[in-house]
C-alpha cells in the first residue's frame, strides 16, 4: 500500500478514535442521563483550545496569531488539562443550567450557549486568535519522538485508541454500576428517583461533568492531530453530528455509541471526500448537513432505538405482574434473575 | 443616547414579533420548535423570490407571513404531529425540530448559495422624532410591529379563539374536556405563530438590509432570551422581554461593540435564569390565564 494511503487510513483511524471518545461522553449525558446538551461541541472546543495554548508556549512578539496565557507544558499535561477544562466548564454551566431549569429550557439554553460561545471566541481576537483560529500547534511528543510523518501518524493512532479505550472502560464502569442505574432512574422517572432518596441534581451534575471531561479530552486529542483549531470547526451543528451518531448507533448503549461514531462521522462524512466536487463551493457541505438532518429524522421515525438498542432491563418479582416501563411497553416475559 | 434608543426600538419591534410567535408556538403546541429561526429565513427567501416577479415592497411582509404560516402548518401536520402520535418524547421532539432547522437552512444554502440578498424598500425621508433617527420605512416597520402585536392582543383577550388558545396553553386536558377542539386550536396556533414568524423574518431582513441562509438562525439567541425573560408561553412577557433585550443589546453595541450583541442577550438570559427562572410576568400571566 502506498504511503499516502497508509497516511490517509491512519488519519481516519485517529478521527474514529476521537469521535468514539466524544460519542461515549455525549452518550453518558444524553443516553444514560437524559441531558440534552446541545453545547457539547463547545466542551470539545475548550479542550482543544486549552491543549493549544498549553503547547504553543508564550506568544512571541510580532507573532501572526494572538492568544492569551501560553505555556509549553510537557506531554501529557496539555491533554489532561484539556480534559480538565471541559470538566470545569461543565461544572460552571451545569451549576446554572442543570439545577434550576426544566429539561426543555436546558436544551434551549445549551443551544444558546453554543451559539454565543462561537460568537465570543470569534470576536474576542485576543482570546484564541478569533475567526482565523490557532495554528502550528505542536503535536504531543512530536519533536521528542523524532519519527517520520507516517510513523508518527501511526503512533498517534495508538495514543488516541488508548484514550478511547480508557474512556470506554470508565464509561462502561459507570453505566454498569449502581451509579449507572441511578442515572437511568433520573432519566426515566426523576420524581420516583428523588422519592427513593436519590440526589437527582447531584447525579445529573456527575454525569454532566464526566461527559464534559470526556469532551475536553476528545478536543485536545483532535487538535493535537490536526494542529489547528478555529470557530468554524466547532459550529453548533457539529454537536448534531454526535447526536445523529447516537441516534443511529443506539442511545444508552456504549457499543451503539461506538457503532454510531463509525457510521456517521467517519464512514458517512469521509465517504463524501471521494465524490467528485460539483456545484459552487459550499454546496456539497450544505447537502451533507441536509443529509445528516434527514438521517436523524429517518432513524427517529423507523428505528428510534438505533441499530444497537438499549438493553431491556426487566425486573420481575415473584407474585407481581410484569411491570409497565416508562416507554409505555410492558415486559413480555418474566425474565427473572437478570436483575442486579 | 436617544439615537441608540431609536435603534433599540427598531430591534425590539422585530424581536417582539418573533419572540411572541416563538413563545405562543411553544406555549400552545408544547413543541419547542428550534427550527423557528430557519422558518424565518425561509419566509424571507419566499418574499425575495416573489419580489423578483414584481410582488415586492410592503407586500413582502404579507407574503412572508403567509409563507411562514403555511410552512409551520405543514411542519406540524406532516412531521411534528405524526412524531408525537408515535409517542416521541420531549427530547426526541427537540431533536426533530433541530433536524428540521438544519435541513431548512442548508437547503436554502444549497439553492441560493452563500450570497447575501436584500429586499428593496425605498427608505424614504429621514425623520427625527424626539431626537431619535428613523427613516420613514423603518418607522413603518415599527408601526407594523405594534399594530400586529395589538391585533394579537385583541385576538387573545376578546375572541373565543383567543380564549380557547389560552385554555389549551394552560391545560390541554381540561380544555379538551371543556369541549375545545384542541387539535384545531393547535393547528391554528401553528398558523398564527407561523405568520408572526414569517412576518418577523421579512421585517428583520428589511431592518438589517441584507440576509443569507443563516440570518434567521442567528436571531435565535435574542429570541430565546426575550421569550425566557418574559416567561416562556406568555406573549405579553415576550413583548416586554423583546423590548428589554432589544434596547439592552443596542446600548451594548454602542458602548462596547456591535459584535457582542449576542453575548449581552446571553448575559441577560443567564442572570434572569439565576434570579427569576419563571420569567418576568409569570405570576401576572398565570392569574390572567386562570381568571379570564
Amino acid at each position: 500500500m502506498s504511503a499516502a494511503w497508509q497516511f490517509y487510513i491512519a488519519t481516519v483511524l485517529i478521527y474514529l478514535a476521537v469521535d468514539v471518545t466524544a460519542c461515549l461522553g455525549l452518550n453518558l449525558q444524553y443516553g444514560y442521563t437524559g441531558i440534552l446538551n446541545f453545547a457539547y461541541i463547545a466542551f470539545v472546543a475548550i479542550g482543544g483550545y486549552t491543549y493549544a495554548v498549553l503547547t504553543l508556549g508564550p506568544q512571541p512578539r510580532g507573532s501572526f496569531q494572538r492568544y492569551f496565557f501560553g505555556a509549553s507544558l510537557p506531554f501529557p499535561l496539555p491533554i489532561l488539562a484539556g480534559a480538565a477544562a471541559g470538566g470545569l466548564l461543565s461544572a460552571v454551566l451545569g451549576a446554572i443550567a442543570l439545577r434550576r431549569l426544566r429539561s426543555d429550557y436546558q436544551a434551549m439554553v445549551f443551544l444558546v450557549v453554543s451559539l454565543v460561545a462561537t460568537s465570543v471566541v470569534t470576536n474576542a481576537v485576543g482570546l484564541f486568535n478569533g475567526a482565523a483560529g490557532l495554528s502550528v500547534i505542536p503535536k504531543p511528543l512530536g519533536s521528542a519522538l523524532n519519527l517520520s510523518l507516517l510513523d508518527y501518524q501511526w503512533f498517534y493512532v495508538g495514543l488516541t485508541a488508548a484514550f478511547a479505550g480508557l474512556t470506554y472502560l470508565v464509561v462502561h464502569r459507570i453505566t454498569g454500576s449502581p451509579l449507572g442505574r441511578s442515572l437511568r432512574a433520573v432519566r426515566d422517572a426523576e420524581h420516583a428517583a428523588a422519592a427513593l432518596g436519590k440526589n437527582v441534581a447531584g447525579l445529573r451534575m456527575t454525569s454532566f461533568i464526566v461527559g464534559g471531561v470526556i469532551a475536553g479530552l476528545s478536543g485536545a486529542l483532535l487538535v493535537g492531530s490536526i494542529t489547528a483549531w478555529s470557530p468554524s470547526a466547532w459550529l453548533y451543528q457539529e454537536t448534531f453530528v454526535f447526536f445523529t451518531a447516537l441516534i443511529v448507533g443506539g442511545t444508552a448503549n456504549n457499543a451503539g455509541a461506538i457503532l454510531g461514531a463509525i457510521l456517521v462521522p467517519v464512514v458517512f462524512l469521509e465517504a463524501v471526500r471521494f465524490l467528485p466536487q460539483f456545484g459552487p463551493p459550499g454546496l456539497t457541505e450544505a447537502l451533507q448537513w441536509v443529509a445528516i438532518g434527514t438521517i436523524s429524522l429517518i432513524f427517529l421515525w423507523f428505528w428510534p432505538r438505533g441499530v444497537l438498542p438499549e438493553r431491556r432491563r426487566v425486573i420481575t418479582l415473584p407474585g407481581l405482574p410484569a411491570t409497565a416501563r416508562p416507554d409505555g411497553s410492558v415486559a413480555e416475559s418474566p425474565a427473572a434473575g437478570t436483575a442486579p | 443616547m436617544l439615537t441608540t434608543l431609536g435603534f433599540g426600538i427598531q430591534t425590539a419591534s422585530v424581536l417582539a414579533i418573533a419572540a411572541v410567535g416563538f413563545t405562543v408556538q411553544f406555549g400552545v403546541t408544547n413543541v419547542l420548535n428550534l427550527a423557528y429561526g430557519d422558518v424565518m429565513t425561509a419566509s424571507a427567501f419566499a418574499a425575495y423570490a416573489l419580489s423578483g416577479v414584481g410582488v415586492g415592497g410592503w407586500w413582502s411582509l404579507l407574503i412572508g407571513g403567509l409563507f411562514g404560516a403555511l410552512f409551520s402548518l405543514a411542519l406540524n401536520h406532516f412531521l411534528y404531529t405524526p412524531f408525537i402520535r408515535r409517542g416521541a418524547s420531549l427530547f426526541v421532539m427537540i431533536i426533530v425540530t433541530i433536524s428540521v432547522g438544519l435541513i431548512t437552512q442548508n437547503l436554502l444554502q444549497a439553492i441560493w448559495g452563500s450570497n447575501f440578498f436584500s429586499l428593496h424598500l425605498s427608505p424614504g425621508a429621514t425623520i427625527h422624532p424626539l431626537g431619535m433617527v428613523f427613516t420613514v420605512s423603518q418607522l413603518y416597520i415599527v408601526l407594523v410591529a405594534v399594530a400586529c402585536l395589538l391585533a394579537f392582543h385583541g385576538l387573545l383577550s376578546t375572541t373565543k379563539l383567543g380564549k380557547a388558545m389560552r385554555a389549551t396553553a394552560a391545560d390541554p386536558e381540561l380544555a379538551r374536556n371543556s369541549g375545545i377542539d384542541t387539535r384545531r386550536i393547535t393547528s391554528l396556533a401553528w398558523m398564527l405563530s407561523g405568520f408572526l414568524c414569517g412576518l418577523a423574518g421579512v421585517a428583520l431582513t428589511l431592518e438589517i438590509g441584507s440576509f443569507d441562509a443563516g440570518t434567521g438562525g442567528a436571531l435565535l439567541v435574542p429570541i430565546i432570551a426575550a421569550a425566557v425573560l418574559g416567561g416562556v408561553g406568555h406573549p405579553y412577557g415576550a413583548m416586554l422581554g423583546a423590548l428589554v433585550i432589544g434596547i439592552a443589546t443596542e446600548f451594548a453595541a454602542t458602548i462596547i461593540s456591535p459584535t457582542y450583541k449576542d453575548a449581552v442577550a446571553f448575559a441577560v438570559l443567564i442572570v434572569m435564569l439565576l434570579v427569576r427562572p419563571q420569567g418576568l410576568l409569570a405570576e401576572i400571566a398565570t392569574t390572567k390565564a386562570v381568571a379570564a
